[in-house]
């Protein structure tokens, strides 16, 4: 147990070593920090650490004595001035700790901000990903995104039979499609996608959509208008790798307004529109040639939610578009080898009216994929001034089956293993067949506007197919698609088209 | 025209499917930092109105942080419906650059859209060691203030302004006076905090710096919440009169359909009931009865207005806190 005595003399040696050399002992200051910080509102160290003015008499009695024997040797001529109490060095000293533990403290909470404005921060730059769905620049929350992706497709076309014109066996790039995706202000969406395929360049996709209301979402540009089903599946998603008969007989992308939403919890999908008009399967002019206008509507149902059993997988609904053809170019029908097999005879414009009607539905459950779409078009021609209006029909049921397993739905399949033939993965492998029908009433030829020796006006055609999703990007496919013409007197006879089309896809957005 | 009318019957059965499964209604204030107690309570005192009123609940979120940024965030996308900021200039932005309500937002509410105010105080430690009493004070060597920054909090530039205002008054109006005293004063402040409640944290539970200039509704909170023996609330002899304003940020609130409510709920803020709860929370009410009646809670103190001073917002913020901005120049980090 130490006596004050002891205190006295042990204060004293310390008193004595800081005032004669001002150094910061970490001992010291640790000492008085500890003892005096909690008392240096009094202002008086001496008055904390002895309380009883007869404890302070003999602390000041021993200070005194102490500064008094100093040996010489301490008084050197750094000395501080002898007027200096021990009372303003304990001051001069608790002062000093004081700045320093304030330096301490600024110090410390200058970096605890420059961490929040560094979290801060990185909650308000932008991000940047690149993974199976693509390429992304995002800012913060989503507001505004960037997606660049790409729609690559490259075909080798081998003709078995002599087709329907030209059947030179090729390999050509079906579609090269750089395609930018992207959001600003959160509720508008932008999208822009030219092609370059096929030796062309053209602009399929360009618009803006804004997504303001839940239940109308308004689409401004050029895309596809709602009426075909397998036309308004992306073309990286279908199941074969060209579309059936009755896309021969809808628009394929036009420039208009649309509005569209899906509802109660999509269960109800819809959209309508209004557009320049374009003839069967084209893309357009990026320019109305004539004041009338096409209207077009699709409602489609998907009444069961994926949790509802069976029927989960089930969609049917009704596309239809009504308009005018007056000054458009006269469409082309293209046969599964994409040959052209239908041309109208000189001296036929299109003009009239034209109605497109669109049934369709899907079916999916598990593996299983059933796909079918009836198409019926009445359009308006002329020739020699007289203006006929003439039918047109297709059909086609499609149906197919993954082997390994994936969910078959109506995007494409995301392989439970992608290809990894060394580690065991073989990527998602599918079995699929198409049977399809198109047709042209007769009065296309008793009315003058086809030639019955070159245009055949009865096609049936049927598919078979294996596509390998070797991962979620890339696809492999090989289709053998044989055509029968009929309808013609010679054309009756004409040889079907037979041919193997495979293909090799890479499409990401 | 069947396609248009069938178009418009398809629209008003879904809007009236989506009104029978709507839940609560529900609305965002984006706020300054120092408000998060007066809003909860706020929010709840109206929450129970509205449903008596109407028979329909409201959700209402708060979000907070410094009355720039905060304003910046709206601007950036922050779906607030309404806001409830620092300062006039801070919603004046949201109007000129995101254009989410007119410009003359200001008149739509009683008293500038601000029902209630506030001013500048200090907060120093218990027993005032350093003798703080008076603005000239914060300019003595050896004195450590703490303040927020100016550029992003709208506390900060009440107070650099409420410094300024007190420098002109005392020197007759010489501006290059008040400059350099408000450049002394900053070159006593060590750390720049982006908020009010941040720097309160800093003075508070960080324990730096003497003196912390705050509003005087965060001072009072945190004279409640450490005690009276750990802290002190100085009232100077001049200060600023601080208007926090609020309004309705109508794009949003009409997309979200709330702007009746979003209404409402501002309106709210002057009622007996709302001004009570306002005055609670150290923020000085507008209504005459209750200011009389929480008369004791504020000190008498004189204020002068930043039109009286200063021009305006605008003014003030294109002189003294745009980039470049006088600011800018008096305050350099590390100096």
């Amino acid at each position: 147990m130490c006596s004050n005595a002891d205190n006295n003399v042990y204060l004293n040696s310390i008193v004595l070593r800081a005032s004669a050399q001002f150094i910061f002992e970490e001992r010291l200051i640790n000492m008085f920090h500890r003892r005096f910080l909690g008392a240096r509102a009094k202002g008086r160290a001496s008055r904390a650490f002895f309380p009883s003015p007869v404890a302070r008499g003999a602390m000041w009695s021993v200070v005194a004595l102490a500064i008094l024997s100093a040996p010489i040797s301490a008084q050197t001529p750094d000395t501080p001035p002898a007027a200096q109490t021990t009372d303003q060095k304990l001051e001069q000293l608790q002062q000093k700790v004081d700045e320093l533990d304030q330096a301490v403290k600024v110090a410390q909470r200058k970096q605890e901000l420059a961490e929040e404005a560094a979290a801060e921060k990185a909650k308000t730059e932008a991000t940047v990903t690149a993974d199976t769905s693509g390429f992304t620049i995002q800012s913060p929350g989503g507001n505004y995104r960037l997606k660049i992706g790409a729609d690559l497709q490259v075909d080798n076309r081998t003709y078995l039979g002599t087709g329907a014109g030209s059947d030179i066996d090729t390999l050509v790039l079906r579609r090269a499609r750089p395609t930018f995706f992207g959001t600003i202000y959160q509720n508008i969406d932008f999208m822009f996608r030219p092609d370059f395929g096929q030796g062309t360049t053209a602009i399929y996709d360009a618009y803006v959509q804004l997504n303001y209301l839940p239940w109308a979402n308004l689409r401004v540009g050029k895309f596809k208008p709602p009426v075909g089903l397998e036309r308004l599946q992306s073309d990286d998603d279908t199941t074969f790798n060209e579309r059936g008969l009755p896309s021969d007989l809808g628009p394929q992308r036009d420039i208009g307004y649309q509005l569209s939403a899906s509802l109660f919890k999509k269960r109800v999908n819809y959209a309508v529109g209004v557009f320049n008009g374009v003839p069967d399967a084209s893309i357009g002019t990026d320019a109305a040639v004539s004041d009338h206008r096409d209207y077009a509507a699709r409602v489609f149902l998907t009444p069961f939610l994926p949790e509802e059993g069976l029927l989960s997988g089930l969609g049917f609904g009704l596309g239809a578009s009504g308009g005018n053809t007056d000054g458009e170019a006269l469409p082309a029908f293209k046969t599964f080898g994409q040959q052209t097999f239908f041309t109208f005879v000189s001296g036929v414009t299109a003009a009239g009216h034209r109605t497109r009607l669109d049934p369709q539905a899907y079916y999916y459950l598990g593996a299983f994929g059933l796909l079918t779409e009836y198409a019926l078009n009445e359009e308006g021609f002329q020739k020699s001034g007289v203006r006929r209006e003439i039918a047109f029909r297709a059909y086609q049921v499609e149906v197919s089956y993954i082997l390994t397993g994936e969910k078959k739905s109506f995007l494409s399949p995301t392989p439970k293993k992608s290809f990894d033939p060394l580690h065991g993965g073989w990527g998602a492998w599918e079995l699929a067949a198409r049977v399809g029908d198109w047709e042209a009433e007769k009065g296309i030829y008793n009315y003058g506007l086809a030639s019955d020796t070159t245009s055949p006006r009865h096609l049936y055609e049927w598919v078979g197919g294996v596509n390998c999703y070797l991962n979620r990007l890339f696809k492999v496919a090989a289709d053998y698609g044989k055509t029968d013409f009929g309808g013609g007197a010679l054309n009756s006879n004409k040889l079907p088209e037979r041919i193997i089309l495979l293909r090799f896809q890479v499409n990401f957005i | 025209m069947k396609l248009t009318n069938s178009c418009t019957r398809a629209a008003v059965a879904l809007l009236a499917g989506s009104a029978l499964l709507a839940g609560p209604v529900k609305l965002l204030n984006v706020s300054y930092d120092p408000t998060r107690e007066l809003y909860q309570d706020i929010n709840a005192a109206f929450a129970k109105q509205w449903k008596a009123k109407t028979g329909t609940e409201v959700e209402i979120s708060q979000s907070h942080g410094g009355s720039s940024k905060q304003a910046r965030s709206v601007i950036d996308g922050l779906q607030a419906d309404v806001v409830t900021l620092g300062l006039a200039y801070d919603i004046d932005s949201i109007a000129e650059y995101a254009h989410l309500l007119p410009a003359n937002w200001q008149t739509r509410l009683p008293n500038n859209s601000t029902p209630y105010t506030s001013t500048i105080v200090f907060l120093v430690r218990h027993g005032n060691p350093k003798h703080i009493r008076d603005w000239d004070d914060l300019v003595r060597p050896g004195v450590s203030v703490i303040a927020p920054n100016p550029k992003s909090s709208g506390g900060a530039r009440w107070a650099y302004l409420a410094a300024w205002g007190y420098a002109l008054k005392k020197n007759n109006g010489d501006d290059k006076k008040a400059q350099e005293f408000v450049t002394r004063l900053y070159k006593n402040v060590p750390v720049l905090d982006s908020g009010a409640r941040g720097s309160t944290t800093t003075f508070a539970q960080r324990g730096i710096g003497d003196v912390l200039l705050d509003w005087e509704n965060e001072a009072f909170l945190a004279l409640d919440e450490l005690g009276k023996d750990k802290v002190e609330v100085v009232t100077p002899s001049v200060s600023i009169l601080a208007e926090p304003p609020v309004t309705v940020v109508d794009r949003v609130a009409a997309k979200h359909g709330t702007t009746q409510v979003a209404k409402a709920y501002l309106e709210f803020l002057y009622t007996a009931e709302g001004q009570e709860i306002g005055a609670r929370h150290y923020y000085r009410p507008r209504s005459p009865e209750v200011a009389a009646k929480y008369a004791g809670r504020f000190a008498k103190v004189q204020l002068f207005t930043i039109d009286e001073v200063f021009g305006g917002w605008q003014k003030a913020q294109k002189r003294h806190f745009n980039d470049g901005g006088v600011f800018d120049q008096i305050y350099l980090p590390g100096r």
